[in-house]
């Protein structure tokens, strides 16, 4: 299947005005302006196939949205090239921009006073639905975001995670193939959250649409995505299926471990630690970290050697992997 | 990287001058939206009114003291520059209902990066930050506007003739493409200097000078007012057309001027949105 998403070696500076601190260099700044520049994306190189969900991962000025907002046509690159839905998305014009969405999760577009349901109405005039399109996919949307009798409300009244819906079934109308989702579970709750996941995930099963998002919660990641860009000081650092990144990156398991045994012969922890780190220990809960390796044969000896209620091998903690991940980039970087 | 600066300039120009008959649509979608949002507050209305009757009362009484020591003003007489004022005030309709909420509110987009939202969608940006807004109780300015121009022209004893009223119709349009041009350049530099309301306080200081034929300004301020802050065009003009002092050819330059602050404001806009995204230096 060829690509509906081309980077090649996209990058992108900004020249940012930088100013000592204090009045000196306000008035400094405002007389002789110094510029800086300021690589958010350097060379970054991917494709993505039609139906894909792809997260990009990193920290706060990663560049992660900088790139976001080139492909959506937003930005226009300094160096490489970029292809999207076969259009080069700065130039694309209206032809692109029907075929992409664009979701803010720190923006809005619904109206507040009005109930979200006449930005629809503006949405199907700018888009150009027709009626029965229009009737069907907002009835599909609704019935999916279990939205029901929100659409009467004016905006304002709406709940957090009430209003990223409408703003999705806003951005949908016009049924994109290409869906570009900055921080869309941004502040909501956990259940608005795995709403929005599990609508995302059928929505691409139903029309095939790929999905581009960033966020920063991980279990929008292992929720959602097949696949994460690791992107860190605006450089790519890895691009591959996230279970591959946990592998690659950690060199432990973790062994979680319900001891049993009565009070008489109650397990200690230096009897534990002969196996692996103590990671934490409550008994009868116990947590052991012992390298990658050697989780099966520690796992074998903890249950001849101790009397073992339970045992499980995980990975260690996602989060915890991706700030391996990014501390180990960071001095590859240096 | 130079090419798809061309290409981009090539579109565009076809975009200028083909109005997609599905723009009209879009229009009277925003509006059915906008008239819907401002119904809610039916207070907005009467407080709408109240201060327009107040503003033009108390233009009225600057005026009627101006006249105490003089008869004429720039060779204008009283009723003449009411007629001009009633222009003004209907003017000043179209700059708060349409311009003020609509693309008055540019810096604050720029700021917030909500204009992004604005510019993935399939339709002129300039167009869509322009008219999305109509505050339609700022309306009854351009009717009570309008009314005080008839009035005056009732008091002067003057009927219009059908050229003259067309001549009006067109250099009234004219008048407002200039006013409009002035705030999308003003508006423009939101892209540069980032914070830029307090600019809608300039435009409000300079529009003053409309509330006056051009002919009572100095020559400096003439100049200025006629070719670099061009509201010369936007109420004496007009005015003139209503009271019969227009010549034809005046006419015609001011249809000519709208043309030109328009395609100038177009540029600039451009220019500015490539800023924007980063695609000049």
């Amino acid at each position: 299947m060829s690509s509906i998403v081309t980077a090649e070696r996209l990058s992108k500076t900004f020249q940012v005005k930088v100013r000592d601190p204090g009045l000196r260099g306000a008035l400094r700044a405002l007389f002789r302006p110094h510029y800086r520049d300021v690589l958010a994306v350097r060379d970054v190189t991917f494709g993505i196939d039609p139906g894909e969900i792809v997260a990009f991962l990193g920290p706060n000025g990663a560049g992660k949205t900088t790139t976001l907002k080139m492909l959506a046509g937003l930005l226009y690159p300094t160096g490489g090239r970029v292809e999207v839905a076969g259009f080069i998305p700065w130039t694309g014009g209206p032809a692109f921009k029907r075929r992409i969405a664009l979701v803010l999760g720190n923006r809005q577009q619904l109206v507040w006073d009005l109930p979200p349901e006449e930005t629809f109405l503006l949405n199907r005039a700018i888009y150009d639905v027709g009626d029965g399109d229009y009737r069907e996919r907002l009835a599909e949307l609704v019935a999916l975001l279990e939205l029901g009798d929100v659409l009467q409300k004016p905006v304002r009244q709406l709940s957090l995670g009430e209003r990223m819906k409408c703003e999705l079934v806003a951005s949908l109308l016009h049924r994109p193939p290409l869906l570009f989702l900055d921080e869309p579970t941004l502040g909501l709750d956990v259940t608005a959250q795995d709403a929005i996941r599990r609508f995302l995930i059928e929505y691409r099963d139903r029309h095939g649409a790929t999905v581009l998002l960033t966020s920063h919660y991980m279990q929008d990641v292992t929720a959602l995505a097949s696949r994460v860009l690791m992107i860190n000081r605006g450089r790519l650092l890895y691009d591959g299926a996230l279970e591959a990144l946990v592998a690659r990156i950690a060199r432990t398991k973790r062994i979680e471990l319900v001891l049993g045994g009565g009070d008489g012969n109650r397990v200690t922890a230096e009897a534990l630690a002969a196996f692996g780190e103590v990671k934490s220990f409550h008994f009868p809960n116990a947590v052991l970290e012992v390298r990658r390796e050697d989780a099966p044969t520690m796992s074998a000896r903890l249950l001849a050697a101790l009397p073992v209620a339970d045992l499980s091998i995980e990975d260690p903690p996602i989060e915890e992997v991706i700030r391996l991940a990014f501390a180990r980039g960071g001095e590859e970087d240096e | 990287m130079e090419q798809w600066a061309d290409e981009t300039n090539a579109a565009n120009l076809v975009m200028m001058f083909r109005v997609p008959t599905s723009a009209f649509r879009l229009l009277s979608a925003f509006w059915r939206l906008n008239v819907a949002e401002e119904l809610q507050y039916r207070a907005n209305f009467i407080a709408s009114v109240l201060g327009t009757v107040f503003n033009m009362a108390t233009a009225l009484l600057t005026l009627s003291l101006f006249f105490h020591h003089t008869t004429t003003l720039g060779g204008w007489d009283y009723w003449e520059i009411v007629v001009l004022l009633g222009v003004f005030n209907a003017l000043t309709g179209v700059i708060e209902a349409v311009l003020r909420p609509g693309i008055g509110q540019l810096a604050g987009e720029v700021r917030s990066g909500e204009l992004d939202l604005v510019l993935v969608k399939p339709v002129d940006a300039q167009g869509f930050v322009s008219f999305r807004q109509l505050d339609i109780w700022r309306l009854t300015d351009i009717v009570l506007g309008l009314g005080l121009a008839g009035y005056a022209l009732f008091r002067l004893g003057h009927t219009p003739s059908l050229a003259q009223l067309m001549a009006f119709g067109l250099t009234i349009a004219a008048a407002a493409v200039v006013v409009y041009a002035i705030w999308v350049v003003l508006m423009s530099l939101a892209f540069w200097f980032v914070s830029v309301e307090n600019i809608a306080v300039l435009f409000d200081a300079v529009y003053e000078g409309a509330r006056y034929p051009v002919s009572a300004y100095p020559g400096a301020l003439r100049f200025l007012f006629v070719y670099l802050i061009p509201i010369a065009w936007t109420t004496t003009i007009p005015a003139s057309a209503l009271t019969g002092r227009l010549r034809p050819e005046i006419g015609l330059a001011a249809a000519a001027v709208a043309g030109v602050a328009f395609g100038l404001a177009r540029a600039l806009w451009r220019t500015a949105l490539r800023r924007y995204a980063g695609a000049s230096g």
